[in-house]
């Protein structure tokens, strides 16, 4: 059966991996909230500062999958791990900051360019840990479980093996990063329209 | 302090978006394309271009040039401060 | 059986027919040069068709002014791959067409006006959406069943024809027209300026002294045939769509990887689904843009997956300049060529290898070789990398 075997949750003040905290905000820092979480938990990948804050939400969530389940990516083939992600605002936050960049800075920036597209996430997680197979960016109305369950379907009867799910929306606003991973297991956390939703909506009342 | 070196820090920041970053962590001798550095990359290497010209008003129109210039703050000052006295 | 060509038109800087372009790629006649319709830009040289946009609304009878440049390239390939076949109640048709910049050139003239507040236009930005091309196309040749637009960068021809043959082998359709369409526009040509990546000189494909791309425009379009469809139009095969294959670098967001990774794992998965052994391939239209860091990878792919028996390949690229989201369309149209005609194009501008691969590509035209199966690559932006193997049809 299909099984959700990690997920991460990251909200506007906390990081929760399996449900438990990693992280939290400190109010008073003047360090943006990722970059907040990045040093805390020490990791090491300097292109995290290039990125934008999409990606930056998606690495660290990722990298968070990966610290949870030591080694669970490697019984997989570069190409066995599909990814699949969505949101509902595309990469509108950065879009916004390019054109500001033409607008007050006089001529429009490359290295935010290359971020003016929501799936450039997928290809920096597919960057750093040299996964070549299936990968796509939806733009959707609200977070959907029916979506994924679908994809599922057609992904792990075509060659993928694990899948990888996201739901990253980063806005001015707010902070709603849910990303779970989905394996074939004999017995787990079913993947499913029910587990899916409860789990996406995990930390967010303790935040509050 | 070299002030031309704290000033290339802080238009490096100002000119590729990296806001998350301070002065501070940038090293003078880190390697800025190399990924346990800063992890430029090529495009951003057109950044350090327009940055030169912008900041410095030294052209350089040889992508390829650009290359040992850009190692590391250290041979970005080195490299200003030699165009500027020929 | 499989999925057949029945149909190829072209329209780029070496002609406005398959025929004109036949003659200027055996002749080693490139298109390239001074631009003289689209103005404003700093480029010195491109590959620009040689017709003015009213030319082209004149030759295809198209009366209102509300067409991109992008669009009437489009009709004029898709006209002549279509030729004189009819709408079926029977025949599920579909058209896919891939572009890159859409109606961009006509949203650059709205712009300026918008800018200068000189009383823009707005029924202009009606053809700017990429989609425009696509349904101006299906309108006219009176495609309804499924109709499709691509943008992957600089693999979308090459795209399209491949999601085109997997649709009739899927029995999804029983034909389709597949291509691509792309014009010369100021956003294209200052956006690879600015990237640094523009030559001003020609364009030197796989030699060592190149320095980037030429920009050129033009389209590409083929009808693509399953077995029921054949059995009603009675149109005879040119060729097969035999292998596709797409696949990523992982590498960066813009530049290819310099070990060749995808295009290598994209050639090889064409060939693999083609059915043939490397040594089939007669001949590989290779992607070769003239930029540094393709032509570098893209050596790399091949040695990788050919080892020292590399085939003979050029990039037509000098002829016509690099076509975008057309030119996976145009060269799959070459190609097609290359086996009906029994030619391997030569690789203009070339003279010498690329120091780090020391490959060396086809120079001169070569017409006493048997041309079986042919590879052409096209590899986009962000390691999009699509292969497409074309054979005989027997």
């Amino acid at each position: 059966m299909k099984v959700i075997t990690a997920y991460c949750n990251l909200r506007a003040d906390e990081c929760l991996v399996n449900g438990e905290v990693v992280a939290r905000r400190d109010a008073g820092s003047e360090d943006s909230w990722f970059k907040q979480i990045y040093r805390q938990q020490e990791l090491a990948y300097p292109k995290f500062y290039k990125m934008d804050v999409l990606s930056q939400a998606g690495y660290l969530a990722s990298e968070f999958i990966k610290r949870a389940n030591p080694g669970i990516f490697e019984g997989y083939a570069d190409d066995e791990i599909a990814l699949v992600f969505a949101n509902a605002s595309s990469s509108a936050e950065t879009d916004r900051r390019f054109m500001q960049s033409y607008q007050t800075g006089g001529s429009p920036s490359p290295s935010l360019f290359v971020y003016t597209l929501p799936n450039i996430v997928l290809g920096e997680i597919a960057i750093l840990n040299k996964w070549y197979g299936e990968n796509m960016f939806a733009v959707l109305p609200k977070f959907t479980p029916g979506f994924y369950l679908d994809y599922s379907e057609i992904l792990l009867a075509s060659g993928s093996r694990a899948l990888l799910g996201g739901w990253l929306e980063v806005t001015a606003g707010s902070t709603y990063v849910f990303l779970f991973l989905v394996e074939q297991r004999e017995s787990g956390t079913e993947f499913n329209n029910e587990n899916l939703l409860h789990l996406s909506q995990t930390g967010s009342v303790a935040a509050y | 302090m070299d002030s031309l070196k704290e000033d290339l820090k802080k238009q490096i920041i100002e000119q590729l978006n990296l806001e998350d970053l301070t002065v501070a962590d940038i090293a003078d001798d880190a390697l800025l394309f190399n990924d346990q550095g800063l992890g430029l990359d090529s495009i951003d290497a057109l950044e350090l271009i327009v940055l030169l010209e912008k900041y410095h008003g030294i052209q350089l129109t040889n992508p390829e040039e650009g290359k040992e210039a850009f190692k590391s703050v250290d041979t970005m000052a080195a490299y200003i401060r030699k165009r500027k006295a020929a | 059986m499989g999925v057949c060509i029945t149909g190829i038109g072209v329209v780029s800087a070496i002609g406005m027919s398959v025929n004109e372009n036949l003659n200027a790629l055996r002749e080693g006649r490139t298109g390239i040069g001074p631009l003289h319709y689209l103005q404003g830009t700093k480029a010195s040289l491109a590959g620009e068709v040689k017709a003015s946009n009213d030319e082209l609304r004149a030759a295809l009878g198209v009366g209102t002014e509300y067409v991109s440049r992008t669009s009437l390239l489009g009709l004029q390939a898709a006209r002549e791959a279509w030729g004189d076949n009819k709408r079926s109640g029977v025949i599920r048709t579909g058209l896919i067409s891939a572009t890159s910049v859409g109606g961009m050139d006509r949203s650059e003239v709205f712009y300026k006006d918008y800018l200068a507040q000189n009383n823009p236009d707005y029924q202009l930005l009606t053809t700017h959406d990429s989609g425009s091309t696509t349904e101006r196309i299906a309108k006219e040749l009176g495609i309804t069943g499924y109709i499709n637009t691509l943008s992957t960068a600089c693999s979308s021809g090459v795209n399209a024809i491949m999601l085109g043959a997997r649709l009739i082998l899927q029995g999804t359709l029983d034909r389709v027209l597949v291509g691509g369409s792309d014009a010369l526009s100021g956003f294209t040509i200052d956006g690879f300026r600015s990237l640094m990546i523009y030559d001003d000189q020609w364009c030197r494909p796989f030699d060592d002294s190149r320095a980037g791309l030429n920009l050129g425009e033009g389209a590409g379009f083929l009808l693509l045939e399953g077995e029921k469809s054949l059995e009603l139009t009675g149109n005879s095969p040119i060729c097969n769509v035999s292998g596709w294959a797409n696949a990523a670098d992982a590498y960066h967001q813009t530049a290819s990887s310099p070990d060749g990774k995808g295009a290598t794992l994209a050639i090889e998965n064409a060939i693999r689904r083609a059915g043939i052994g490397l040594d089939q391939i007669s001949y590989v239209n290779a992607h070769g843009t003239g930029t540094k860091n393709n032509d570098h990878s893209e050596s790399v792919a091949l040695q990788n997956v050919f080892g020292d028996r590399v085939p003979p390949f050029s990039s037509t690229k000098a002829f016509t300049g690099h076509t975008l989201a057309a030119a996976g369309a145009i060269e799959a149209v070459f190609s097609v060529l290359a086996i009906q005609h029994n030619l391997i194009f030569p690789n203009l501008n070339y003279r010498a290898p690329i120091a780090e691969t020391g490959l060396v590509p086809a120079t001169q035209l070569e017409t006493g070789v048997e041309v079986h199966a042919v590879l052409s690559n096209s590899f986009g932006f962000g390691g999009n990398n699509s292969s497409l193997v074309l054979t005989k049809y027997e």
